[in-house]
């Protein structure tokens, strides 16, 4: 028990007054809150046991018949999120440009884009994709849309971070030839940016393959509506599938994306 | 002698492999929209009707304003037992996962899988399955949104924990110092700011899933623009927006504040 017996390594041996005084505002808020969120010994000790019946459900055998469909929604959902990651990269690259410090055209246009750039990321995607499909109808489009939105503002904010970070010294170089406003962008800016954009594209698709995958409950495309409606129908052999290729699909691609981004950043050795 | 007559030996011209890629990914992209039957005259057509589909937002109704209000209060405490949840857990695993702290390699590699595992699955597939086993409401979210925080937590605090000075921790090693005595004395004091700014990173994300998480039944905000969007009722889902927008500005913008003060 001497683990609980702490002494801090402060003077009279107790904890600093910042820490207790953040301890005790956080603990406040939770007791607070904790009505809110309907957490009662009661109902927690019901619903202990409510989860450990329920669990027993997913002790089934995968339904195999299902693994045609389920390939072909998986695909949907990594084709929409390419396709979504790709309209982002075309739409995000002049607006990154835009909202770099050193690469716009003017302040009034920088404070004007990372605005719209924060304002276009705040929402999550799932709100987005509401109202898309409200206004296109079902289907992968509206969820595309909603990626692609949200993805410009992530995107066009990392660009532009990247782009401020570059070596001046390379922009004098090519501006003492006499280039242009946009030759100096795109030979002596975009080159030295580029690995970065690169990394930080390939942190925005595997982003996009999460977000995809839930779309769907909203009726925008993928794997999501199956996964709603295996629930709804009870279905545990299929759900335990697409729990499982998700599962998958996300380690792959987790592992894939930083071993890509290690390469582009740090060179080929590492 | 003209310098024709000389005989220049370059050094070959590297191979540009970028055309190639561009060519590659363009074809991709086109078998796509070919396989998932976008139809770009349709969406060319929709500008015009798009412009008249957004107006309708245009004049927000905020006669339920109380009870909306009252929904934003659940989901930001959804977020924050969420948070809570995944900091625990966190805190718990994260000096298993770190390499320089754990008892044992094998600990390291179970705890490390562990932590992918709960990233590995999406948030609202867990929302799902709570709210299928202990019913609707707030607490199916925040178990949801805490476990699978807790991967993300873990990580990062293990990862801060394997860049602590080797000093620090042979010095506090070197009093014969056990594992926990190690964890509390030479780990977390080293990493306090950078785990709480963590923290708040954290919350902030937890606050936009919670905002969604309605849509599963997971209690707030979500469920509201869900049926308000089913209903046509535009007025209202854009006083919603409007209100989700705006907490996730001012949260937003407080964790960066505090994440600028801590650093």
């Amino acid at each position: 028990m001497k683990v609980f017996m702490l002494r801090w390594p402060t003077r009279n041996g107790l904890p600093p007054f910042g820490f207790v005084a953040l301890l005790v505002i956080a603990l406040l808020s939770l007791i607070l809150t904790a009505p809110l969120v309907e957490i009662e010994l009661e109902r927690l000790g019901q619903s202990l046991g409510n989860f450990s019946e329920f669990i027993v459900n997913f002790m089934v055998w995968p339904n195999f018949d299902y693994l045609p469909t389920l390939g072909v929604k998986l695909l949907e959902t990594l084709q929409m999120s390419l396709l979504a990651t790709a309209i982002a990269i075309v739409i995000s690259l002049p607006l990154g440009f835009l909202a770099a410090r050193n690469a716009t055209c003017h302040p009034v246009v920088y404070r004007i884009t990372r605005d719209a750039l924060s304002l276009m990321r705040s929402l999550p995607e799932l709100v987005w994709a509401l109202v898309f499909v409200s206004a296109v109808g079902l289907g992968p489009l509206p969820g595309i849309m909603a990626l692609a939105f949200v993805t410009v503002g992530f995107m066009g904010k990392f660009f532009a971070e990247a782009i401020e970070t570059i070596d001046p010294k390379a922009v004098e170089g090519v501006e003492a030839h006499g280039a242009s406003w946009m030759q100096v962008r795109l030979f002596a800016m975009f080159p030295q940016a580029f690995p970065n954009l690169a990394g930080t594209m390939i942190y925005v698709l595997d982003h996009n393959v999460r977000a995809a995958t839930i779309l769907g409950i909203v009726g925008a495309g993928g794997i999501g509506y199956d996964m709603v409606m295996s629930m709804r129908l009870f279905q545990y052999d299929r759900l335990i599938l697409i729990a499982l290729s998700i599962y998958l699909i996300v380690t792959v691609l987790d592992r894939l994306s930083d071993y890509l981004r290690n390469r582009i950043i740090h060179g080929a050795k590492q | 002698m003209s310098y024709s007559q000389i005989e220049v030996k370059l050094p070959a011209k590297p191979r540009n492999p970028f055309p190639v890629w561009v060519a590659l990914a363009l074809i991709t992209l086109w078998w796509i929209i070919w396989d998932l039957d976008i139809s770009f005259e349709t969406l060319a057509y929709g500008v015009s009707d798009m412009a008249e589909y957004f107006s309708r937002y245009g004049q927000p109704d905020f006669s339920e304003l109380s009870r909306y209000l009252e929904l934003l209060g659940v989901t930001l405490a959804t977020a924050l037992w969420g948070t809570a949840i995944a900091f625990v857990i966190g805190f718990m695993i994260a000096p298993f996962a770190a390499r320089n702290f754990t008892p044992h390699p094998s600990l390291y590699y179970i705890s490390r899988e562990f932590l992918n595992f709960t990233r590995a699955l999406p948030d609202l597939l867990l929302a799902l399955i709570f709210v299928a086993a202990i019913g609707l409401g707030p607490l199916a979210g925040a178990l949801a949104l805490g476990i699978h925080t807790a991967g993300f937590l873990g990580k990062f605090f293990a990862e801060s924990l394997e860049q602590i000075d080797k000093g620090v921790c042979e010095g506090v090693a070197a009093t014969g110092a056990n594992f926990p005595q190690m964890v509390m004395y030479a780990g977390w004091p080293s990493i306090l700011r950078e785990a709480l700014g963590y923290v708040l990173y954290i919350f902030d994300r937890n606050v936009r899933m919670a905002a969604v998480l309605g849509l599963v039944g997971a209690g707030g905000i979500g469920l509201a623009l869900h049926d308000t969007l089913r209903l046509f009722n535009y007025d209202q889902a854009a006083a919603l927006i409007l209100i989700i927008l705006l907490t996730i500005l001012v949260i937003d913008y407080l964790s960066a504040w505090i994440r600028k003060k801590l650093t």
